[in-house]
């Protein structure tokens, strides 16, 4: 009896809890979509703007001149060097990628798939190297590459980066759960033990490999102290330098050309994020749930 | 922790990178002068951000192609870089022994330049210059560039003397009279707190930038008590003399804007009748008259009132032309010298309207009557400078840190002026002690 | 390529040893070499210096451990150290229960909104760091800011977010969380779907509120997802360095904002090293966090290996 209205009551709880539940949860869920969008929407909004009226008269909570915004944007195109930074900075993270995805998987199959002496201390001594902060190594590694001869050029700016470690132990966590009887297969048709990397390995960790070069890619992009300090003559200029020269505190740019020579720095990984949303996205699920 | 003008170190470690850069190795300079040497040489020439765009950049790439034409075999690279770039570029660039050969950076860092091998002794060059030449430099700039009799670091090039943008439009609003300008500090005190009465600020916050702080010094005055002395390690500040420049702080800190004289919003408080008085260098007037243009926004620039009248406050500083130790330390002097000749910075000042250190070119009629200039010769007389002595020793971080820090705790209530004199000039000692 | 060569099966013996692992030593050897190069060797000269009084131009002078004594006793590190205590304490768990809740609001709807909320709230990772706080410097702008527009509605006085020592960290806080939130959501989304349904079926049986599904239910199952999140949250924050750095507009020579309220240890290890030019002491100052970073994540460790056979 008492057990049976009780139930009863808290089913109607439920339901009135179900209701509260589905209202609250959408204005929520859009309350938290526009705090998470709105600054980047504002941004856009200041580009697009009347040129020189202060934000402080208009907070820019929506676009009010298409062609002046057109009109900043083909003047820091033309005008300063930003369409080589774009090319700089592509480059950059393209080769970043290549070279990160082929040591790092070469070396991930082995670590992952294979025994041989060494593998434990070798493996273990590149996953310590994780927890050694970026900024410690930055100098010595400074004064390395000028040593070699490569402070402002390309291969400065790239090769110092392509061991990732991060890269690695992502790549090991998923070439782990490849099955080792696919291994002794591709052997027993004869494959060599390259071929098995590229034949049986390789597009085995497609999903993990794409993952690595669009992080790759963030962090390639989003890097400014490393371009700036190895690279700082106007040839190499990567977009992040570009957009420190607006940035610049004595820089006597008006707030909406600063902007827009920011908002171009984000136009590329907005794209690349809408093209490869749901990839960007299983991609870092993959990287934690694997940890 | 300093370093003889020439440490042969760094001099050993330019030459041994440069094995490295294949072109350049061989024909160093065995003391001999040749004015145009035949082999092909390329000079790295870094300026500031702002003077790498527009017609600015213009300017400079004109005065590049006049120099390759008289200097054949001559390839000069111009680079922007951002006030802190500038800095940390040389340094890193030190470290590596590839330094840019001609560039231009702020007084204030000379000594840390210095103290890396990156700035080279010109003294020789510049004795070996026409008397009319050397001539045409404001002498006590010349000055803050030689610490002693042999040395000397730089070539003064653009400076500032502070001056006080005022919005006429707040003021007005204000009920004041802004025909003149506020002849003392009292006057000018009196008008911020109408100011801020009317509803609208007075002053940008001054305790956040070391600047600020420096020229709300220059308002009490007593320039010895300002600065380092290197000898001994100490401040010479006074806290007798510092306590009145932290009630000055006190006084403004209800009236002040909150933002620092150098944030972007502040100009955009001047620029929309938000703000009364901007105490800065003359390098926002370009954004002001532009919104003057486009808003129509009054505003004019006066001289920083000090305590008492006839006496006034602000600093001066100046950015430097400087030459980096090496192989290619004769071309990259001639090619700065050329530069900040008369003739030159008469063209760079009409463009910009920018004071600088050529007083010869100052004084030549079609830049004295610019007013921009005319008032800034007039504010050097009176500044002080920001980091004295220059070139002796390089301020420790911990020094503008420590002297910001001071200022905004004293604005914010938690020490008296008194106490908060004695606890920096203690804190000062003993961060110039490490 | 040299690692063409397929290894014999079961054959012992010295040269044998090195014919069957060539291949694989072959393979690692790209990575290794330069993981020694560009990892191993910077990390060692850092090692020298930061027992060297260094600033570049001069010969390194041996100075023990001084560098790590004056860095210890400087009134900046122990001011570092303070807030950075402070953040991580209040960025780390507050990181995680908000991703947590976007993981379970975009969780609880389907389908295409969904998916159009998880892009919503992930978008902030995507944006370059200086993107990120350069815009928010202008949010926050006294008086005319974003966010002081929308307090004046409510009748709140502006508020000065980046130069009030009381407010700056939380000002920062914020920031974080929005850049970072939507990375730890889509960790933890992934681990939320790895639950199976029964045990809420299970847990909803038992006449378990929503609520005590998510403590009883999903936070244990997510145990081993969070343990990654808190980690890699810990490690990244303890290094923060460009968001504070751009929101205060420091330089080499002067930052940290007003009374150092957003110091933090590797933003002082920047300024010693390219302000004041004393590279030992940066070298050292990286170790000194190396150190932390290593003690704290070996505790994490040991934590998760005492708590697993209960």
């Amino acid at each position: 009896m008492t057990a049976a209205s009780e139930s009863a009551s808290g089913h109607r709880w439920a339901v009135a809890d179900l209701w509260t539940w589905a209202v609250l949860k959408w204005v929520v869920a859009i309350c938290i979509a526009i705090v998470a969008v709105f600054p980047i929407w504002w941004m856009v909004n200041v580009v697009f703007a009347e040129p020189g009226a202060p934000v402080s008269i208009n907070p820019r909570l929506y676009p009010t001149s298409f062609s002046a915004g057109w009109d900043k944007i083909m003047m820091i195109l033309t005008e300063t060097q930003y369409l080589r930074a774009y090319y700089i900075s592509v480059t950059y993270a393209l080769l970043t990628i290549l070279g990160v995805l082929l040591f790092g998987s070469m070396a991930a199959f082995e670590f992952a798939l294979f025994d041989f002496p060494g593998k434990g201390l070798l493996f273990g001594v590149v996953m310590l190297s994780l927890m050694v902060p970026t900024a410690v190594t930055i100098i010595p590694t400074y004064l390395l590459v000028a040593d070699l001869g490569w402070l402002n050029t390309m291969q400065g700016l790239v090769v110092p980066g392509l061991a990732s470690a991060f890269g690695l132990f992502m790549l090991v966590q998923f070439m782990r759960s490849i099955p080792a009887e696919m291994i002794e297969a591709a052997r027993l048709d004869g494959a060599s033990h390259f071929q098995i990397y590229w034949h049986v390995a390789l597009p085995l960790s497609k999903n993990a490999l794409v993952t690595l070069a669009i992080l790759t890619f963030m962090k390639t992009w989003g890097n400014f102290t490393w371009p700036l300090i190895v690279a700082p003559s106007p040839e190499t200029y990567t977009v992040g330098q570009v957009v420190g020269l607006f940035n610049a505190p004595f820089s006597h740019q008006t707030v909406d050309v600063v902007m827009t020579a920011n908002l171009l720095a984000a136009v590329p990984p907005l794209i690349f994020f809408l093209i490869f949303q749901r990839k960007i996205v299983e991609g870092i699920a993959m990287q934690g749930s694997k940890g | 922790m300093r370093n003889p003008p020439h440490p042969p170190d760094t001099v050993n470690r330019v030459a041994s990178m440069s094995i490295f850069k294949t072109s350049t190795a061989c024909l160093a300079l065995l003391g001999s002068v040749s004015a145009a040497p035949l082999m092909a040489q390329t000079l790295e020439y870094w300026v500031y951000s702002d003077f790498a765009q527009g017609e600015a950049l213009a300017l400079q790439q004109e005065f590049v192609t006049e120099f390759e034409a008289s200097h054949p075999g001559v390839k000069i690279n111009i680079s922007g870089k951002g006030d802190d770039d500038l800095t940390a570029g040389q340094i890193a660039g030190a470290a590596s022994g590839t330094l840019p050969d001609v560039f231009m950076n702020g007084l204030a860092v000379g000594a840390q330049l210095v103290e890396v091998g990156a700035l080279a002794n010109i003294h020789d060059q510049w004795m070996a210059m026409p008397q009319a030449y050397r001539d045409q430099f404001d002498k006590e700039a010349i000055a803050s560039c030689s610490p002693a009799p042999d040395e000397m670091y730089c070539l003064p090039y653009t400076g500032f003397g502070e001056i006080m943008f005022r919005n006429l439009t707040v003021l007005e609003e204000a009920g004041i009279d802004t025909s003149v300008p506020p002849a003392t500090w009292d006057e000018w005190y009196a008008q911020m707190q109408k100011v801020k009465e009317a509803g609208k600020f007075a002053m940008p916050d001054q305790t956040q930038v070391f600047n600020s702080v420096a020229s709300t010094y220059a308002i009490v005055g007593d320039l010895d008590g300002w600065g380092i002395d290197f000898d001994s390690k100490t401040t010479r500040i006074q806290p007798e003399t510092y306590a009145k420049v932290l009630q000055l702080f006190v006084d403004m800190a209800p009236l002040n804007s909150g933002s620092s004289r150098n944030d972007q919003g502040t100009k955009d408080l001047f620029i929309t009748n938000q703000l009364a008085f901007h105490v800065v260098g003359p390098w926002v007037d370009p954004t002001y008259k532009q919104a003057a243009a486009d808003s129509g926004l009054k505003y004019d620039f006066v001289l920083v009132p000090g305590m008492t009248e006839g006496q006034h406050g602000g600093i001066k500083s100046y950015e430097i032309l400087g030459v980096a130790p090496g192989e290619n330390q004769q071309i990259a002097w001639e090619f700065a010298a050329y530069v900040a000749e008369k003739e030159q910075m008469v063209r760079w000042a009409s463009l910009l309207s920018r004071y600088n250190g050529n007083a010869a070119s100052m004084a030549d009629a079609s830049v004295a009557e610019l007013p921009l200039i005319a008032r800034s010769v007039e504010a050097v007389k009176y500044a002080i400078d920001v980091m004295p002595p220059y070139f002796v020793g390089a301020y420790p971080n911990c020094y503008r840190s420590i002297v910001t820090d001071n200022a905004a705790a004293v604005a914010d209530g938690d020490m008296t002026p008194e106490e908060g004199a004695e606890e920096l000039v203690a804190e000062l000692n003993d961060c110039l002690a490490e | 390529m040299a690692a063409d060569a397929p290894p014999p099966a079961d054959l012992t013996g010295y040269p044998m040893f090195t014919r069957r692992y060539l291949p694989h030593y072959g393979m690692v050897l790209p990575f290794l070499l330069l993981f020694a190069v560009f990892f191993l060797y910077p990390i060692g000269s850092g090692l020298f210096y930061s027992f060297h009084d260094w600033n570049a131009a001069t010969d390194p002078q041996f100075v023990g451990l001084k560098n790590y004594q004056d860095i210890l006793g400087s009134r900046d590190f122990e001011r570092a150290m303070g807030n950075l205590v402070f953040y991580i304490v209040m960025t780390v768990p507050l990181g995680i229960v908000v991703a947590l809740g976007l993981a379970l609001l975009v969780d609880s709807f389907t389908g295409a909104w969904s998916n159009f909320f998880r892009s919503a709230f992930f978008l902030p990772v995507i944006l370059p760091a200086f993107l990120a706080a350069t815009i928010w410097r202008w949010m926050y702008a006294p008086n005319f800011g974003l966010v002081n527009m929308v307090l004046g509605w409510f009748g709140y006085p502006s508020v000065n977010f980046l130069n009030d020592t009381d407010t700056m960290i939380y000002a920062l806080i914020v920031v974080d969380i929005w850049v970072s939130a939507g990375f730890n959501m889509v960790i933890l989304l992934a681990g939320l779907k790895g639950i199976p349904a029964d045990l809420y079926e299970a847990a909803r049986l038992d006449g378990a509120s929503r609520l005590q599904q998510v403590r009883h239910v999903t936070i244990p199952m997510l145990a081993p997802v969070l343990f990654f999140v808190v980690t890699y949250g810990f490690i990244s924050a303890l290094q923060v360095f460009d968001v504070p750095w751009l929101l205060t507009g420091s330089s080499f020579t002067s930052y940290g904002g007003r009374r150092g309220a957003l110091l933090f240890p590797v933003m002082d290890m920047m300024g010693r090293g390219f302000g004041s030019v004393r590279f030992g002491q940066a070298a050292a100052y990286g170790f000194i966090l190396t150190a932390i970073i290593v003690l704290f994540t070996a505790a994490m460790f040991a934590l998760r290996a005492w708590r697993a056979p209960k």
